[in-house]
């Protein structure tokens, strides 16, 4: 219970930990009356604006100390309000603009995610079975050769190859779409992403199913008669999950990171790509609120592997 | 299954194994790589940002040709001469920030794998929070806040180094730090700064050795990544800045593939040199993937 | 205690005028198009404002009512206030669906009334007299009145942005006098023969005072707006679809005549070729676009329609004349003299549209032929330079201005774009043989920003296209240079202000053409623009959409089909 509790008091302090820096950063390194006022902020000669500018420091708190800002954007966070976009009227709210693009994103996580694992479980399993062949070298090498290429050098391929060239997925996504055309125009994005993973979920997991059949309890199932299949399947690959699924869970931050790109260039209106946008327009609020989701999500899924993993093997809880 | 049982060698001893003509490929190929990035203004190839429009052949971007090897973008500049000029701030940026990397993440690394204790704790928790936040979305949020030149956005990569690097030396530093021969060597009299250098250090370089060429690679990764964002080092030709030109729009992709495909090709390259080097180099010193 | 829990109705009203497009709202505030006066003063001669569009149904295709138009724009607004958002062309393409403006523009490039049923000047046209139509009705049931006009004259002027286009030209007091409650007099400052055309764009959109008052209370209702106009608001989801309805109770339905689209939804797709792609699956019906990438895929397509114009405003380089080292004139010169315009065409335009000497098309009766913009000729730039970096110049803080014998600049942008980074290149390209260029690139708002405040060197910006040139003097007055400035270029020449003031009050028309060509010469000799390019503006709209171009004024003039990108639907009708 003990170790239950830790775990979370420390996932709690790295999540405020996350929220300090980037709060700090972003006031410090930025200029948020610039990006909320706009020229007036710097007409400082002009008594009218020399009003507005006391109205709108008052108004987001500028004039009070950093400490003292960071807390009250806390305290409203933890309570669901993310507060307004520095946007010219204010709106749409953070939260809207999150709820409205987070689905997609999550979407393509998702989607990526289940792609890399059922890509991976097989293609490690065969080249585990075939291993020190030539099939094991080459599907080696392939996975070598993706893991080697960038997100965006991938999304950039198969843009040409499928969309352009071959014709088969469409080039835009469109919000307004019935679900099963936005699923399919999320595959390539999917595949971007998930490609990379698959092949690192592969090598593992070959790695690992490699060195459990290796051990005693293999040869015994193998002297009993068992078919080399039935080992494979349910022997083998039990064990070798452990290990797996720690690395799907660690591997979620990446597949975060790799949404940035895909969202980017096949212009899907999800986080990623927001997160870009407001980080050029200096749009902090938003800014703040999406990478405090992000990091929310990567901590929290950690947690959970973690907890899965302890329930799994009890040695480990220490 | 004809595999036959194989017992991993012991810890401590290093397996002569050969490197492999691979090995040695791939780095010639990082090699000519960092040439032509230290001497492109003096070889002798074309400007990079010069406009060789030529009204004979209609609007540019003109496809591969013999005056063009890789053709030319949309501005009529050559591919080639960009692409081996890409090569300077992509690798500047890579190894500056697996450097910083190392200078930094090593030693807190080392100390605290070292004398652990408040201070082993106070740098895991700071290694935990770095990893914590998705590197992209950091590297985008600090060169955007601070400045897009060479020196911010390789010390913000080396920033996001420091985390996996830290972790790596601090767990092969666990290793020996309780090891005879340290031990031994404290009851000499040895101090601990003695100790550091002389036994912990040469022991804990050859693990790190293959995690710099790997940390290279990714170095060089996240800045494409960030140039084909629009993030990287503001009026300086990149890979990830060239591949974005070249895919933007559909119809460039489309109609003048060799726009990206060439600087794709290039970063997949060095890329893929290095992250085989480092692994070979992994497998050569026969180095347990150490999880903490 | 929530930070942005009130909304306080002045920052609201700061924030809305913050965004991009601000230069156009003031450019078409101070109205749009040719030459005009009034219904009594003498006509002037003017280019029609768009070629005839190559377009649509023969004469003898009956409309029918019924249908949803999709419109595809470059951009969306963050709100349609027209006291005090930032209108750009996709903002007033939509708010010409929803307001009507109080005159506009016909094809002969006469102002004419519209929402206003008439205006009178008085002998020396320092008073105008306008009479509102009788019994128009805002879609909210609030009468027009002359209080409404006048509330929304006095909100817009005390908008701390939106304002700076009102302000100089009005006195404090008095300058919108009520005289009944569909009478009232306008005062202006000065003497203009063409009034009226300042009341043809933003200015001249009238909107509801019960909801101009609901705003202050509630700014989120900024992105409902409630005009008299053909067509209402329905629903809005931002950065998605904008949908209006038809109203059923327009003014305009007896006396011009019948609305018929059931509805309109506009949709901002800011990438181009995205545009051009939805247009050619059927998931638009019409489009505007700068993107000259894109024309020769509209002219190939034979199932659309496009009509291209290059007369409204113009790209070119500007340069900020109050800031070292483009305070002094030689710099200036050497910069135009250094761009390679030409080459710039050849890459950027794709050889569609025209090259700018000034920002007349030759078309236009003011064009200047004496009047060439300089450019392409390194060596004069290099001569230049060397003469200035000779005299070891500093700025008032003591910085030196060159280094290694090239003047020291900065080239900003508004990105992210990959296009602006390749002009960017392409500049530096030409310029750092005499020039040391330092590349910014900013977001939009921040562009506009440093822009207005003067903290810049050297931008890439569009600007005039009022082909009534006299409105576009908010650009070039002393009385506009401020804190916040809308003589963007800071450039004060009272001779200048001395011929503005007489183009507004000339002699005879054929004097005003005289005086509008020196005002070119004396824009050229200013050196504060390197003119580059008139911006092209394509529609585009497939072969069920008819009648865009069949507007009526109520006495039956006919109205521009469109104004620099800007389109109107009050006429449009689709066929199945």
């Amino acid at each position: 219970m003990r170790y239950y509790v830790q775990r979370v008091a420390l996932a709690i302090l790295l999540l405020l930990a996350v929220s300090m820096l980037t709060f700090g950063a972003l006031n410090i390194l930025g200029d948020p009356l610039f990006n909320i006022l706009g020229p007036v902020a710097g007409d400082v000669n002009n008594p009218d604006s020399i009003k507005m500018i006391a109205l709108a420091k008052k108004e987001f708190n500028l004039d009070r100390s950093l400490p003292v800002r960071y807390f009250i954007w806390l305290s409203d966070f933890v309570r669901g309000d993310f507060g307004v976009t520095f946007s010219s009227t204010g709106q749409p709210p953070v939260s809207g603009v999150i709820s409205e693009r987070l689905p997609r994103t999550i979407s393509l996580v998702f989607l990526a995610q289940m792609f890399a694992i059922l890509v991976s479980i097989p293609w490690a399993i065969i080249a585990a079975a075939r291993a020190g062949k030539i099939s094991d070298r080459i599907s080696t090498i392939n996975a070598f050769f993706l893991v080697a290429m960038p997100n965006f050098a991938i999304a950039v391929i198969l843009k040409f190859v499928f969309s352009l060239k071959l014709g088969w997925t469409p080039i835009t996504y469109m919000a307004d779409d019935p679900l099963r055309s936005r699923l399919f125009q999320l595959l390539l994005p999917a595949l971007t992403i998930g490609l990379p993973v698959a092949a690192v979920y592969q090598r593992l997991l070959r790695t690992d199913l490699i060195t459990t059949l290796q051990q005693d309890f293999i040869l015994l199932a193998r002297t009993k008669g068992l078919s080399k299949t039935r080992i494979l399947f349910v022997h083998a690959l039990r064990p070798s999950l452990f290990s797996f699924i720690t690395v799907v869970g660690l591997n979620t931050g990446a597949l975060i990171g790799g949404s940035i790109v895909a969202e980017t260039v096949f212009r899907i209106p999800g986080i990623g790509s927001t997160l870009v946008e407001s980080i050029f327009r200096n749009d902090f609020p938003v800014v703040l609120a999406i990478v405090m989701i992000v990091a929310s999500a990567f901590v929290v899924i950690n947690l959970l592997v973690d907890f899965a993993y302890t329930l799994i093997d009890p040695r480990v809880r220490r | 299954m004809s595999t036959t049982p194989v017992t991993p060698a012991p810890d401590d001893t290093i397996v002569a194994k050969k490197l492999g003509v691979g090995f040695w490929l791939c780095v010639t190929w990082v090699g000519l790589m960092a040439f032509i990035a230290i001497f492109a203004p003096v070889l002798p190839i074309k400007s990079p940002t010069a406009n060789f429009i030529n009204s004979a052949q209609g609007r540019p971007p003109y496809a591969p040709s013999w005056s063009h090897w890789f053709g030319t973008d949309k501005d009529a500049r050559d591919v080639f001469s960009r692409s081996m000029y890409g090569a300077r701030i992509s690798l500047t940026v890579g190894f500056t920030a697996i450097t910083a990397g190392f200078l930094i993440g090593g030693t807190l690394g080392v100390i605290s794998g070292y004398y652990k204790g408040w201070i082993d704790r106070i740098s895991s928790f700071g290694f935990i929070v770095l990893l914590s936040f998705p590197s992209l979305v950091l590297a985008i949020l600090l060169t955007s806040l601070i400045d897009r030149n060479l020196l911010t956005v390789s010390l913000v990569l080396g920033l996001l180094s420091i985390a996996p690097v830290g972790r790596l030396a601090r767990a092969a530093t666990l290793q020996y730090a309780d090891r005879e021969f340290v031990l031994a060597a404290r009851q000499i009299g040895a101090t601990n700064r003695r100790i550091i250098i002389k036994e912990i250090l040469p022991n804990v370089a050859i693990p790190m050795s293959s995690l710099a060429l790997l940390g290279m690679a990714v170095a060089v990764v996240a800045e494409g990544g960030l140039a084909f964002l629009g993030f990287s080092v503001q009026k300086g030709i990149t890979w990830g800045g060239l591949i974005q030109l070249g895919s933007d729009a559909s119809k460039t992709l489309q109609n003048a593939p060799w726009i990206a495909f060439f600087p794709i090709l290039m970063l997949f390259l060095t890329v893929l040199s290095l992250n085989f080097a480092g692994d070979r180099l992994r497998t050569f010193f026969d180095v347990k993937e150490t999880t903490l | 205690m929530k930070i942005i829990g009130q909304s306080n109705r002045r920052t609201r009203r700061i924030l809305g005028a913050t965004v991009v497009g601000l230069l156009s709202v003031v450019a078409v505030a101070c109205g749009g198009d040719d030459s005009s006066s009034t219904n009594s003063a003498p006509a002037e001669t003017g280019a029609p404002t768009s070629d005839a569009p190559t377009t649509d149904a023969p004469a003898e295709e009956t409309p029918v009512a019924g249908g949803t138009l999709r419109v595809g724009l470059e951009a969306d607004v963050d709100g349609l206030n027209p006291t005090a958002s930032a209108l750009a062309v996709a903002g007033l393409t939509m708010a010409s669906a929803v307001f009507d403006p109080l005159f506009t523009f016909d094809v002969d490039g006469n102002a004419v009334p519209y929402l206003a049923e008439s205006i009178e000047p008085s002998a020396d046209f320092m008073v105008w007299t306008l009479k509102l139509r009788a019994g128009v009705v805002f879609h909210d049931g609030t009468p027009l009145t002359t209080d409404a006009v006048i509330k929304q004259f006095e909100i817009t002027r005390a908008d701390p942005l939106v304002g700076l286009a009102v302000r100089p030209y009005y006195p404090e007091t008095g300058a919108v006098v009520k005289i009944d409650d569909l009478t009232m007099e306008f005062h202006p400052l000065e003497a203009s023969q063409f009034f009226p055309t300042a009341l043809t764009a933003q200015l001249g959109y009238i909107a509801s005072p019960t909801w101009l008052d609901a705003l202050a209370a509630d700014p989120t209702l900024e992105q409902q707006p409630v005009g008299t106009g053909p067509f209402q608001f329905d629903s809005r989801t931002e950065d998605s679809v904008t949908k209006f309805v038809r109203n059923d109770n327009w003014w305009g339905t007896d006396i011009i005549g019948p609305t018929y689209l059931d509805a309109i939804e506009f949709y901002p797709v800011t990438d181009p070729d995205t545009r051009t792609e939805m247009i050619q699956n059927d998931e638009l019906d019409i489009l505007h676009t700068t993107d000259t990438n894109q024309f020769q895929t509209y002219r190939d397509d034979p199932t659309l329609t496009t009509s291209i114009d290059d007369n409204g405003d113009e790209y070119f380089l500007m340069i900020n004349t109050a800031k070292a080292p483009f305070d002094d004139v030689r710099v200036r010169k050497a910069l135009a003299l250094a761009t390679d315009r030409q080459g710039y065409y050849d890459l950027f335009n794709t050889g569609e549209g025209r090259m700018a000497d000034q920002m007349f098309t030759p078309d236009s009766p003011y064009y200047n032929a004496d009047v060439k913009q300089e450019g392409n000729d390194p060596e004069g730039a290099a001569a230049l330079v060397a003469e200035y970096c000779g005299e070891n110049p500093v700025d008032d803080a003591g910085v030196a201005q060159c280094t290694d014998g090239k003047v020291n600049m900065e080239y900003q942008w508004s990105g992210p774009s990959v296009l602006a980074t390749r002009i960017a290149d392409f500049y530096n390209e030409n310029w750092k043989a005499s020039f040391n260029v330092t590349f910014d690139e900013k977001s939009q708002a921040d562009n506009i920003q440093e822009a207005a405040l003067g903290i810049y060197n050297v931008v890439g910006w569009r600007q005039f296209g009022a082909e009534n040139p006299g409105d576009d003097r908010v650009w070039l007055e002393c009385r506009n240079i401020g804190g916040i400035s809308l003589n963007w270029p800071r450039y004060c020449d009272d001779a200048r202000d001395a011929l503005i003031k007489e183009i507004a009050n000339p002699a005879s028309p054929e004097e005003r053409v005289g005086l509008i060509q020196k005002l070119v010469q004396n824009l050229h000799d200013s050196y504060a623009y390197v003119f580059m390019t008139h911006s092209s503006w394509a529609i585009v709209s497939t072969d069920k959409v008819h009648g865009n171009c069949d507007r009526k004024s109520p006495e039956g003039n006919s109205l521009v089909c469109s104004i620099n990108g800007r389109m109107f639907f009050q006429s449009t009708w689709l066929s199945s």
